[in-house]
């Protein structure tokens, strides 16, 4: 016989299931929906605000993000800027993969990945600078803070480990009036695929030419030796915590965390501590129009020799990349990234990022200038309206 | 054997039992004390309710926050909880009533291989399954990767909670000439309703702490965002990007992100076992 009680408990497990069934058809119905990207128009509450997406190298990250804080305060809530920092590799290949409307990296792209790129939506892929960062030698030398004095050739003897003590002659000869110790000199290098990497052993190719035969460069090499760590926060622990080691980071990171770092003589023989205006003045050379060029070992003689910029992807065809839904969406995008490289770089000095300099921003706008959605000059457009207002 | 004998060795084994029990507990109360100790001074009422943004909110001073990531954490898995429940269920019930259906060995070994993957390849199949060809990260994608994790340990709960319900209340139903489906809806899921809850419950705790599935998936977010069709934050991940950042002020909020997620999770346990002891109680009586 069935009591009431039973029967309550059996609809009860019934509607539990039920309940459970329905949910998760309608959440697959309007997920479906969301997806299809019909609903982009139709629906008010989207259309009210854009939502853009990008993704990319650590190192710019802390500024993007920052733009983003102000864009939206700027635009009144209407657009929000996501970036989430996931590596220049994970930038290029998720840009690639078209997940995402921007990507950002430390390192350009390759001719072949721009080529594959041209082959297969019919536009180019822009590398369009936004900021520029440096790559500062950092160490840990009991009583030595920072300024210690280095040349590139000194710097890469040390990697292939040619020079094993911090008071070898040549660093002792660079540095008069500094008591260096006879400590054996410990090298710490990344681990991971990384723009930082990519920008050091860069520099380290140019300088000599046994390195860039029997190492090379890119995001992570084979190291003749040291130690690896993981991310730039790997290679402070490790130079902070080793008594004469010497690796390498961001500048922001070794001055956000106090990591004593060293002076490079650059290519006109000057002794340039890595800084803000030492970073821009890098950039100070004649720039080819794609801007895709490594300003390592720069010829300017105010300049840092161990800088990069950092540049966002777009494609040329704003229409060819999947992650771009409406036209709403490219024209937003153009107008974000028009403000990063105009008004946004307000916001590099407070944040320690270089600002870029003025060709920099005259080749960026160039190439703003081309983007198209569905064969309309929509990148034209926005920042001719731009400048009439 | 004396009694002096039985004492003496009833004694030992407590003591290695209490032993044991001990070597598993502390160590949980010391990790759960060292996240309480490093987070609490984080909690304060904007990371209720303020969005995180940019570093440079934390390193200036200004309100920042994870309200976007709790959020986020919610919906994302509620939708997994609602994909996987219900399939997973089904499943269960199917290895354990239908025997002999020939859809079981490729049933069982699909759920035995998931439960086994590493969490990552899940996000990799929800990448390659939703991310890509709807060109996007998006939290229901996250959700899938998220169900995929919930499935296998749903599946196979609820099968071992069926199998022990006696035979007695299945021969009772049939004895009466019900069809086996009306048998297992009205006798054999009632009676195993507490385990199966139990199941559910610790699938959904276990997917609640997953990082790895999320990451290219529902990718991470800085702002509030209610839209399943794009990026959203969740609390397991943006812990550890808050972990590996290079910013003393997020490390904090790293560790106290910690602490909500521990207490969601301890909550899901608590709630389970309130339900399933009242459930309880009226079933005996």
């Amino acid at each position: 016989m069935k009591t009431n009680r039973q029967r309550a408990l059996r609809t009860a497990g019934f509607s539990v299931l039920g309940l459970a069934f329905v949910l998760a058809l309608g959440l697959t119905a309007t997920g479906t929906q969301l997806f299809a990207g019909g609903s982009a128009e139709g629906n008010p509450a989207r259309a009210a605000g854009v939502a853009l997406e990008g993704a990319g190298a650590s190192f710019p990250a802390p500024l993007i993000t920052a733009m983003a804080d102000e864009y939206r305060d700027y635009t009144g809530g209407r657009i929000t800027v996501n970036y989430q920092s996931i590596g220049s590799g994970g930038g290029i290949r998720q840009f690639i993969e078209q997940t995402i409307m921007f990507g950002a990296t430390e390192r350009y792209l390759s001719d072949e990945q721009v080529a594959e790129i041209e082959a297969s939506t019919g536009g180019t892929a822009f590398n369009m600078p936004i900021t520029l960062g440096s790559v500062a030698p950092t160490y840990n030398i009991p009583g030595v803070d920072t300024g210690l004095v280095f040349t590139g050739e000194v710097l890469v003897d040390m990697y292939r480990g040619e020079i094993t003590h911090w008071n070898d002659p040549r660093i002792v000869e660079l540095n008069p009036g500094v008591d260096l110790p006879a400590v054996p000199v410990q090298i710490v290098h990344r681990s991971d695929g990384s723009g930082t990497t990519n920008v050091w052993t860069d520099y380290f190719s140019k300088v000599s030419g046994w390195w860039a035969d029997n190492v090379g460069f890119g995001t992570s090499v084979d190291w003749p030796r040291g130690t690896g760590a993981n991310g730039n926060e790997g290679v402070a622990g490790v130079v902070q915590t080793t008594p004469g080691a010497l690796g390498y980071n961001s500048l922001v990171y070794a001055t956000l965390n106090d990591i004593p770092y060293g002076a490079v003589i650059n290519s006109s023989g000057e002794t340039i501590l890595p800084d803000l205006p030492t970073t821009s003045a890098a950039a100070n050379i004649d720039l080819p129009a794609d801007t895709r060029v490594s300003i390592t070992d720069t010829p300017a003689a105010d300049g840092y020799p161990i800088a990069s910029f950092a540049w966002v992807m777009v494609y040329e065809r704003l229409d060819a990349n999947s992650a771009i839904e409406t036209r709403e969406q490219a024209e937003e995008l153009v107008r974000f990234l028009y403000w990063t490289i105009t008004d946004g770089q307000e916001l590099s000095e407070p944040l320690d990022f270089a600002r870029l300099p003025q060709a920099a921003v005259d080749r960026a706008t160039d190439m703003l200038r081309r983007l198209t959605w569905n064969g309309e000059a929509v990148g034209a457009e926005v920042i001719a309206a731009i400048a009439q207002r | 054997m004396t009694v002096r004998a039985r004492y003496i060795r009833d004694g030992v084994m407590r003591s290695l039992l209490i032993a044991s029990t001990l070597f598993i507990v502390v160590p949980l109360l010391i990790i759960i004390s060292y996240v309480l100790i490093n987070g609490i001074g984080a909690l304060n009422w904007n990371f209720f309710t303020v969005e995180l943004g940019s570093p440079a909110r934390a390193m200036q001073g200004r309100p920042t926050g994870l309200a976007h990531s709790i959020v986020g954490t919610v919906i994302i898995d509620l939708m997994a909880l609602a994909f996987a429940a219900p399939v997973g269920i089904a499943a269960g019930i199917m290895l354990s009533e239908y025997p002999d259906n020939p859809i079981n060995p490729p049933l069982r070994v699909l759920s035995s291989t998931l439960n086994g993957m590493p969490a990552i390849l899940m996000g990799l199949l929800a990448f390659a399954l939703v991310v890509r060809p709807f060109g996007g990260f998006s939290a229901v994608s996250g959700s899938v990767a998220l169900a995929f994790v919930m499935f296998p340990i749903i599946a196979r709960s609820v099968e071992s909670v069926l199998r022990t319900t006696p035979w007695s209340l299945r021969e009772v139903g049939l004895a009466l000439g019900l069809p086996r489906w009306r048998v297992i809806i009205s006798t054999v899921l009632p009676a195993a309703k507490t385990g199966i809850l139990t199941g559910v419950l610790i699938a959904f705790a276990r997917a609640a702490g997953e990082a790895a599935p999320l990451l290219f998936t529902s990718f991470g977010q800085n702002y509030m965002n209610l839209d399943p069709g794009r990026a959203m934050d969740t609390l397991p991940q943006r812990l550890y990007s808050l972990a590996i950042s290079p910013y003393r002020e997020w490390h904090a909020m790293g560790w106290a992100a910690a602490i909500v997620l521990l207490v969601f999770v301890m909550t899901c346990f608590f709630v389970a076992r309130l339900v399933a002891g009242r459930f309880g109680t009226r079933a005996d009586g």
